[in-house]
């Protein structure tokens, strides 16, 4: 999977009146993608391989092409990322972190392999569980996030994605919940957004990821609904894209962000919908397909998935419909989540 | 540019060469031969876990082509860190590179790892003022920031007076908001019985608000100081109503004005003058969010009836 923005450009077309989603275009970009290995760029974005095929095969469900990526090509790729220690690397050779080990388990889920990844590494799953749940911060101010490996960096991010790869693999109970959520909470600015880590400013990509945590957790009732739905839906720009901070720009992958936070907790009406979707038909290049960060600018296999989800959020026809929480087709969390928390 | 091939400090050196993508994978290899040719040495060195001064040399290489290699960075601190290296030049080395790719989040974590084993916080926060100049809502760095600031306790430190700085530079600046925030507030809850305090921080927000009336973010922070100090918005209705002078419609100059009188009506208790803001913001104001503008006005009469 290429990491490389273009060829094509968002809003390529000047159109008057709005586009519509160009579903074969897209796949035939994500499938066009998977062979631009000769490119020097393709190897430059390397260390970003694994969450590229998350990015890219997501984006294949969601435009209902479960099987557009060979798929036994697309599994020896993860498996060969994996360390002993359980985790994984964004390709062979690259260190393990937890992003990577996230995007692995997600791919993994999606394609409905788990088995299969018990059969060729021997104890793979567990292993995997427990490189995850090692890196809880379990005592001192730090308590209950998440480091990204054992540099001990941590982020929201982590968090959230522990207990998104956690869940799907059902071993949540590895790792100390309650602490977690404690720790979110300490996240949240007066503003009833949240930050990377407490006292960091207000930022969409980390309300995605603490709502998400507390959903997977069964703790939304902790959220202030009313005062983070106010925060969130003042993102929404004249242009009807969302940003992520105040005073920032539009962005398409902020609009996801926003819009799948506003759906975990219910107000998701209180943006333009309709708006918001005609501007992430703007971001097309309706030619040869593949979505930008906003009109004018290259496309990429990242907006291309954030944009798709948006839409199918939307309830655009002609698309799986996404589950908010994990970003990953709901058919395929329904599968392995049977009595948990992604109701929404 | 070295070529490390025909270069004999790295003669003992068997490079590794990836085949990634099957049986077509030498054909494939067409991309830049110096990045191809110091990545296979890389993961020779790697392979055999060596942690010498040509280790810093060759990540240095790498680094200057593809400053988003995350394993590289790693490599670079362990070598770094394994033995007493010179970090007050890691750290000038760094500064360029740092202001060259601004998005670069991999600079940051290196930085952090750095500085706290130097433990001296001498010339970070010049730095960071530097890499701001260029970035202003840069996240990477505002987020070191605070870990610096908390690592060596600079709270009292030029911070607030930097924040000062950077809001006269740009007013909307959410980020530079934010700090303040996590400067005044963030150390300790007993702040909100500081009166002094209190008031200074009510007044900087106001002064910056009638600079700027209709600016998201010194509305939040006067609002974060309401809630949080338990002042009731009634004491500033004065100050509010200048921007939404409600009887007046045509000149109200804030929807964030507005959206503060209505909750100020409603701890009032003047339920119909709270609706005439709500139906002010959905229909004209900010008609964008008309359903969340209607949500606050169903939940008034909610409020009444119970």
């Amino acid at each position: 999977m290429s990491l490389v923005a273009g060829p094509g450009r968002g809003g390529a077309t000047q159109a008057t009146e709005s586009v519509p989603l160009v579903m074969d275009k897209h796949i035939k970009y994500i499938q066009d993608l998977n062979e631009r290995k000769d490119e020097y760029e393709y190897w430059l974005t390397e260390h970003l391989r694994l969450n590229g095929i998350y990015w890219g095969l997501t984006a294949l469900h969601l435009l209902r092409h479960p099987d557009a990526l060979p798929r036994a090509e697309v599994l020896d790729f993860v498996i060969d990322c994996m360390h002993e220690n359980g985790g994984f690397g964004a390709a062979k050779g690259h260190d393990p972190h937890m992003l990577y080990t996230v995007s692995a388990v997600q791919v993994l889920a999606t394609l409905d392999a788990f088995d299969e990844f018990n059969q060729q590494v021997g104890d793979g799953t567990n292993k995997v569980g427990h490189f995850i749940s090692n890196l809880q911060v379990r005592e001192g101010v730090d308590a209950g996030t998440f480091a990204g490996d054992e540099f001990g960096e941590t982020d929201t991010r982590f968090l959230y994605g522990a207990l998104n790869a956690l869940s799907l693999l059902g071993m949540l109970p590895l790792v100390d919940v309650p602490l977690a959520v404690e720790h979110i909470q300490k996240c949240q600015n007066s503003d009833g957004a949240y930050g990377l880590r407490p006292g960091g400013e207000s930022h969409a990509g980390q309300v995605f990821t603490c709502v998400g945590a507390l959903a997977i957790a069964g703790r939304l009732d902790l959220v202030d609904r009313d005062r983070l739905g106010e925060w969130l839906s003042e993102r929404q720009l004249p242009n009807g894209g969302l940003n992520g901070r105040p005073e920032k720009r539009e962005d398409v992958c902020y609009s996801w962000w926003v819009l799948t936070s506003l759906a975990m907790i219910e107000r998701l009406h209180w943006i333009d919908g309709q708006k918001l979707i005609d501007f992430i038909l703007g971001c097309q290049d309706p030619d040869i397909g593949g979505i930008s960060d906003r009109p004018g600018n290259m496309v990429d296999v990242f907006h291309t998935l954030f944009g798709i989800a948006g839409l199918s959020l939307l309830k655009h026809p002609g698309l799986e419909e996404v589950d908010p929480v994990y970003c990953m087709p709901k058919l395929v969390t329904s599968k392995f989540l049977t009595g948990t928390t992604t109701k929404s | 540019m070295v070529d490390y091939g025909s270069d004999p400090a790295w003669s003992d050196v068997v490079p590794i060469v990836q085949l990634d993508g099957g049986p077509n994978a030498l054909a494939q290899i067409a991309y830049s031969d110096e990045y191809s040719e110091a990545m296979s040495y890389l993961r020779a060195l790697m392979a055999a876990n060596e942690l010498s001064d040509r280790v810093l040399s060759l990540t240095e290489n790498i680094i200057r082509i593809n400053p988003a290699h995350y394993t590289v960075w790693l490599y670079r601190a362990r070598v770094l860190l394994d033995q007493n290296r010179d970090l007050r030049s890691e750290i000038e080395w760094l500064n360029p590179i740092a202001l060259k790719y601004l998005k670069n989040y991999q600079i940051w974590q290196h930085r952090q790892t750095i500085v706290d084993k130097l433990d001296d916080p001498t010339g970070e926060q010049e730095f960071i003022r530097t890499m701001l100049e260029k970035d202003t809502k840069n996240y990477h760095v505002w987020s070191y920031r605070h870990w610096l600031v908390k690592r060596f306790n600079l709270f009292n430190k030029g911070e607030l007076e930097e924040t000062e700085r950077m809001l006269d530079e740009d007013i909307r600046n959410n980020s530079a908001w934010n700090h303040r925030w996590f400067v005044v507030f963030s150390q300790d809850d007993s702040v909100w019985k500081d009166p002094g305090i209190v008031n200074r921080e009510t007044q900087f927000a106001k002064s910056k608000i009638q600079l700027a009336p209709q600016n998201e973010s010194a509305w939040n922070y006067l609002r974060g100081i309401l809630r949080n100090s338990g002042t009731p918005g009634s004491a500033i209705m004065g100050f509010v109503l200048q921007f939404a002078p409600i009887d007046e419609p045509e000149k109200i100059r804030s929807s964030h004005a507005l959206d503060l009188l209505a909750d100020i009506f409603r701890e009032l208790g003047h339920i119909e003058d709270a609706e005439r803001a709500l139906d002010l913001l959905a229909n004209i104001y900010d008609p964008i969010r008309e359903n969340y503008w209607t949500y606050r006005k169903d939940k008034l009469v909610i409020s009444v009836d119970s």
